[in-house]
């Protein structure tokens, strides 16, 4: 018997930090709602290391003998990402995360990432975009 | 006789130059491209450095929205009015979602993505991330604007140095591309769109585009504005392949085993649908 578990999507598109920013590449974040952030623990379902929008897909536990939520978080490109110090394997599937996001204002399980934390190292990455905005980055 | 023919025509060829050739040049006149000499590629050593990945200012973007607003005319400004109270209820017009490419100005304008600048003999290449297809040519050989280009997403443009600042003339953009000053407001230029950019060091590693945006369909005059540009040199920093559809599907395996991309499900606003 699984552990059930709400499933945690979280989708993230596009950067946060407190405006309504679009998201990297091709669209507006604002669907999602910068004035809530939500919390959520679960492990990887699957992260979609893609252009122009990174996904993680997160599996929240449910309630005994519920399937988990799929949460849907979008994020910045994946270059972006690479200048605020993640690699396509910082988060992986299987991983036990907290991930902290912009709801979607619709109310599905989505948002736009702001920081994922691994469970186990204590890691943390961001999705502020803004952070980058200097040159030289090591 | 051959030799009086090619002399004939020789002469003939020399007629028809401008009175001032230096102006131009021998090679900005020719119809084809003659192959570079190696004081061609010697001379691109006197060019600026402006090698190393940029990446854009994106807090300036956003801040230029209210304090560096387009001259935009009234039916203009009306629909931006509108575009501006959609996004903040939370419904972005969806204006880049398609994947077709930004495009002349918007790709300068409000990129989230960086940029590489390559110097080849008589040209300047601009090479952008995220998006298949950000590329813009820059004839730097004296060459002019064609009569009438075919028009492109983003134009045609033509460039001359001015001690290090690089000035490009752009001309020949889709009506449809977009003069957006952000990813979800923006409208067509509707045609007749004319660019000045001028490219320079603003510091060792921050660059400067001041562009002059002339939309007659759009704007009541001339819009000045600057984007500003990050200089990263870690190899880890690289442009790396963005193909914008990839977006639009998942890395998946198909009944016979093969490795495929498979469609996934996102909104009219290009995010990808949750799970239900």
């Amino acid at each position: 018997m699984k552990p059930l578990g709400t499933r945690i999507i979280c989708l993230v598109a596009a950067l946060a930090g407190g405006l309504a920013v679009p998201a990297a590449a091709h669209h507006s974040a604002a669907m999602f709602d910068k004035d809530k952030v939500l919390k959520v623990a679960g492990k990887v379902k699957e992260v979609q290391w893609t252009n122009p929008h990174v996904a993680i897909y997160v599996e929240e536990a449910a309630g005994s003998g519920a399937a988990p939520l799929v949460w849907l978080c979008e994020l910045t490109s994946p270059g972006n990402l690479a200048r605020l110090g993640w690699s396509k394997s910082s988060i992986k599937a299987g991983d036990k995360v907290t991930i902290e996001f912009n709801p979607l204002r619709n109310g599905k399980r989505g948002g736009w990432l702001k920081k994922v934390t691994l469970a186990d190292s204590g890691q943390t990455y961001t999705n502020d975009i803004f952070a980058q905005e200097n040159p030289n980055l090591k | 006789m051959d030799r009086f023919r090619s002399l004939l025509a020789t002469l003939l060829l020399l007629a028809a130059l401008p009175s001032n050739p230096e102006d131009l040049g021998p090679k900005a006149k020719s119809a084809v491209r003659p192959p570079p000499t190696a004081k061609d590629w010697a001379d691109l050593a006197k060019l600026p450095d402006w090698s190393g990945v940029w990446n854009p200012k994106i807090s300036d973007q956003f801040a230029q929205m209210k304090t560096n607003p387009p001259p935009w005319t009234p039916k203009a400004l009306a629909q931006i009015a509108r575009m501006d109270a959609e996004e903040r209820a939370g419904r972005p017009p969806p204006i880049f979602v398609n994947c077709l490419p930004e495009g002349m100005p918007s790709w300068m304008l409000v990129t989230h993505n960086a940029m590489e600048i390559l110097f080849t003999p008589g040209r300047v290449t601009m090479l952008g991330e995220s998006d298949g297809n950000r590329l813009r040519r820059i004839y730097t050989d004296g060459r002019s604007h064609p009569d009438s280009p075919d028009p492109t997403y983003h134009g045609h443009s033509i460039g001359h140095w001015e001690g290090q600042t690089l000035v490009i003339d752009t001309v020949g953009v889709v009506p449809q591309a977009y003069l957006a000053v952000s990813e979800a407001v923006g409208l067509p230029n509707n045609g007749d769109l004319h660019v000045v950019e001028r490219i320079h060091l603003e510091g060792p590693d921050v660059l400067h585009d001041d562009l002059e945006i002339t939309a007659p369909r759009l704007l009541t005059r001339p819009w000045k504005t600057t984007r500003i540009f990050f200089r990263q040199r870690a190899r880890k920093f690289d442009i790396v392949e963005g193909v914008c559809l990839e977006g639009s599907f998942r890395q998946a395996v198909d009944a016979d085993g093969n490795s495929v991309y498979a469609p996934i499900r996102y909104d009219v606003g290009g995010n990808r649908l949750p799970p239900e």
